[in-house]
C-alpha cells in the first residue's frame, strides 16, 4: 500500500515539475505543492500572539502517567517559545515572530513576567551558560554577560557570531541554541523553503565557539532542526528535524537524529534529496540514492513538528525517567487528519536504540477540526526540583509536570 | 507509519492546579466581551459605531475573526505595524485588555457599507482571489478565519491601501505569507481586486 502511494505521489509530483515554472513568490510553506494540492485549505497554525487566559483552555484534558501532575504555571507571555534556566533560577522565555525576550521571575510561588530584551530579530534561540545569556537572532548570535543580576537594565548585547542570514532567506529563518559539553554553541540554519536546494550554510547543524566566534559544520542534509540536547552520558548530541511538506497525510516522517561529537566526518542526513533515511523526494532525489545519506535515529511520525528535545537530568521523576528525552510535539498542519500536539517520552535500550511513547496528551480535540487542537507545546526545561516546564506558543502558557508517589 | 492518537492506558486525569499570579503582560481573565465593549467607545470615532467603519480608509472591525483584531493591535503596540493614528492607541492596551476588544468586535454583526463592485470586476475579481491563494486562508467566501482577517465587505480604499503595501514589503506581516501573497500583482490587480473585496458581503 505504502509502495503504492509512494509511486502515485511520485508520478503527480513529475507532471508538476514538467508543467510549472518555480514558484518563487509563493509562501515558503506552499512552495512545493503539487497542482492537485493547490486549493488544499491546509494552513500552518498562528499564535494568539495576546496569549489566552488559562481559565479559558480546558485544562482537563490533559493527560499524563499516574502520579504526574500539569498544572498552569506562568502566563501571558506571548507566543513563548524556547525556555532556559539561569544560575539564579529565573526562566528566559524567547519567540519566534517578535522581538522581545522574557524573563519569568519566581518569588516565593508568585511569578513576575518581565521584558528583559527588545527589538531583537525573531529572537527563537536561547540558551544559559555560566552567567551568560546567549540569544540567536534571525541573522546573529549575540551573548548578554551577567544579565540576571540585571533584568531592570540588561547589559548591551555582545556579538558572537553574524551574518548568519546573508540571503534574508524567506522560510524557517529561525534558530535553536543549545550549548554542548565542548563550550561550543550549537544552532540550526533551516532550509529557505519547504523543498529547494539549499545554499552552503542552510540545512545544517552548526556551531560556533564563543571564545573567538569560528562557525563548523555539524550536520548537513537537515531541512530545520529547532530543537537540540545533549546527552549528559554520552555527551552525544540529539536533535530534533522537520521533513517535507506537501507529500501526503502519511509521508516522510519528522525524524529524531544522533551525531557524536568525537565523529571526524560530517554525517548528512539527505535533504533535499532523502527524507526519513529510506525516501527519495520525488524531484531532487530522482538522481540520488538514500544509501549515500545518514540515516535517523527515529521516525517521530509525518508532519508532527517535533520542537524541543530535551534529556530529563532532574531526581523528582521514577527512575526510570532518568536519562530519557522528551520530545516536544507542535503540529501537525500538513496532514487532513492531525497528529501530535503532544510531549513524547523517548527511551533507549541496551544497543542505544530509541523507542517512543506518550507523555503528555489532550492538546489535540478534534483531529479533522481547524484549529484541531487548543494549545501547542514548543520547549521544555528541568528545573532545578527536578520539575519539567514546557512553553506553549499558541497561549503563551508555561506549564510545569511535577510527579509525586 | 503514523503515530497512533490514543492516550496511555495508565493515565489518569490530572489535577490541574492554578497559580493566581500578577503579571504585568496579562492578567488571568478570560476575554470578556463587556469589558471590551466598555473600552471601545473611543474606538468609534474613527472605526464607526460598534466597529462598523463608515470612512473608506479606515477598516470595519465588527464581526473580524477575535484573533486577528487581537494580533493586528499586538502589532501596534509591539511596533512591528506603524501608524499615526492606532500607534499612541495601542501603545497604552495590555493583552487582556486587547483580548476584550477583540472579543468585543468579533461580537459584533457587520453592517453591510453601501459599496457596489463595479460590474465589470466582479467575475475578475472572484478569479484573481482563486488565482493568487486569498482564498486558501482567507477562506472560500473570504469572511476570515483565527489570525486572518476578513476581507468580504471591507472598505475599500482601506483594503487598497494595505494591498499596495504588502506589495511593497511596507506592511507588518507576522509570517511574511501577505508579503508574499501580493508579489505577483500588479497595479491593475490590486484595483480590481479591492474593489470586488469591497463589494461583497460580510455576512
Amino acid at each position: 500500500m505504502k509502495t503504492i502511494v509512494a509511486v502515485a505521489v511520485f508520478a503527480a509530483f513529475s507532471a508538476a515539475n514538467a508543467q510549472t515554472p518555480p514558484a518563487g513568490d509563493a509562501p515558503p510553506w506552499k512552495q512545493g505543492m503539487n497542482p492537485e494540492q493547490s486549493q488544499s485549505t491546509l494552513h500552518p497554525f498562528a499564535p494568539h500572539m495576546t496569549g489566552r487566559s488559562a481559565k479559558e483552555l480546558p485544562l482537563d484534558k490533559l493527560h499524563a502517567p499516574a502520579g504526574f501532575k500539569v498544572e498552569v504555571w506562568a502566563e501571558g507571555i506571548p507566543e513563548a517559545r524556547s525556555l532556559a534556566l539561569g544560575d539564579k533560577g529565573t526562566v528566559f522565555v524567547s519567540n519566534r515572530l517578535s522581538k522581545n525576550v522574557y524573563a519569568v521571575v519566581d518569588k516565593g510561588g508568585n511569578r513576575e513576567v518581565k521584558t528583559v530584551l527588545k527589538g531583537l530579530n525573531a529572537p527563537n534561540g536561547i540558551v544559559f551558560s555560566k552567567g551568560t545569556l546567549f540569544v540567536a537572532e534571525r541573522d546573529k548570535i549575540t551573548r548578554y554577560d551577567g544579565i540576571e543580576g540585571n533584568l531592570d537594565n540588561p547589559p548591551a548585547a555582545k556579538v558572537v557570531v553574524e551574518n548568519l542570514d546573508p540571503t534574508k532567506q524567506a522560510g524557517h529563518f529561525w534558530k535553536y541554541l543549545a550549548m554542548g559539553p565542548d563550550g561550543k554553541l550549537y544552532f540550526n540554519i533551516g532550509a529557505p523553503g519547504n523543498i529547494v536546494m539549499p545554499n552552503y550554510m542552510q540545512a545544517s547543524v552548526m556551531r560556533v565557539d564563543p571564545a573567538n566566534g569560528k562557525l563548523e559544520t555539524v550536520a548537513l542534509g537537515v531541512r530545520n532542526s529547532v530543537g537540540m540536547a545533549f546527552d549528559p552520558k554520552t555527551k552525544d548530541l540529539w536533535f530534533t528535524n522537520h521533513a517535507r511538506d506537501w507529500l501526503g497525510d502519511d509521508s516522510p516522517n519528522d525524524t529524531l537524529h544522533h551525531v557524536s561529537l568525537k565523529a571526524k566526518a560530517v554525517p548528512n542526513f539527505g535533504y533535499p534529496f532523502c527524507h526519513q533515511g529510506d525516501t527519495q523526494d520525488p524531484e531532487f532525489g530522482k538522481d540520488r540514492s538514500c544509501k549515500e545519506f545518514t540515516k535517523p535515529a527515529l521516525k517521530l511520525g509525518t508532519h508532527i513538528a517535533p520542537l524541543g528535545v530535551k534529556f530529563y537530568t532532574g531526581k523528582m521523576f521514577p527512575a526510570e525517567y532518568q536519562g530519557n528525552m522528551f520530545i516536544a510535539m507542535h503540529g501537525s498542519w500538513n496532514r487532513t487528519v492531525k497528529q501530535g500536539y503532544n510531549i513524547m517520552r523517548v527511551t533507549l535500550d541496551g544497543k542505544g536504540q530509541p523507542k517512543m511513547q506518550p507523555f503528555i496528551t489532550g492538546f489535540l480535540t478534534d483531529e479533522k477540526a481547524d484549529p484541531p487542537m487548543w494549545g501547542r507545546p514548543v520547549d521544555l526545561l528541568v528545573m532545578k526540583d527536578g520539575s519539567m516546564l514546557f512553553s506553549d506558543d499558541y497561549n503563551g502558557i508555561l506549564y510545569r509536570v511535577s510527579y509525586s508517589k | 507509519m503514523t503515530f497512533p492518537q490514543t492516550s496511555p492506558r495508565n493515565a489518569t486525569a490530572l489535577t490541574v492546579a492554578f497559580f493566581f499570579v500578577a503579571l504585568p503582560l496579562a492578567d488571568a481573565g478570560a476575554a470578556d466581551a463587556a469589558a471590551g465593549k466598555q473600552k471601545a467607545a473611543v474606538c468609534a470615532a474613527c472605526h464607526g459605531p460598534e466597529g462598523n467603519s463608515q470612512n473608506p480608509a479606515i477598516p470595519v472591525l465588527a464581526g473580524q475573526p477575535a484573533q486577528m483584531i487581537a494580533t493586528q493591535l499586538f502589532q501596534f503596540r509591539e511596533g512591528n505595524r506603524k501608524d499615526p493614528q492606532m500607534s499612541p492607541m495601542a501603545e497604552k492596551l495590555s493583552n487582556t485588555e486587547m483580548n476584550d476588544l477583540a472579543a468585543y468586535f468579533a461580537s459584533v454583526k457587520p453592517v453591510p457599507t453601501a459599496y457596489k463592485t463595479a460590474p465589470q470586476n466582479a467575475a475578475a475579481g472572484a478569479e484573481l482571489t482563486k488565482k493568487n491563494n486569498c482564498v486558501q486562508c482567507h477562506g472560500p467566501t473570504l469572511h476570515g478565519q483565527q489570525h486572518i482577517p476578513r476581507l468580504a465587505g471591507q472598505q475599500h480604499d482601506y483594503l487598497l491601501a494595505q494591498l499596495k503595501l504588502f506589495k511593497v514589503g511596507k506592511r507588518a506581516d507576522m509570517d511574511g505569507n501577505m508579503t508574499s501573497a501580493a508579489q505577483p500583482l500588479n497595479d491593475k490587480d490590486i484595483e480590481v481586486l479591492a474593489d470586488y473585496l469591497a463589494g461583497l458581503s460580510p455576512y
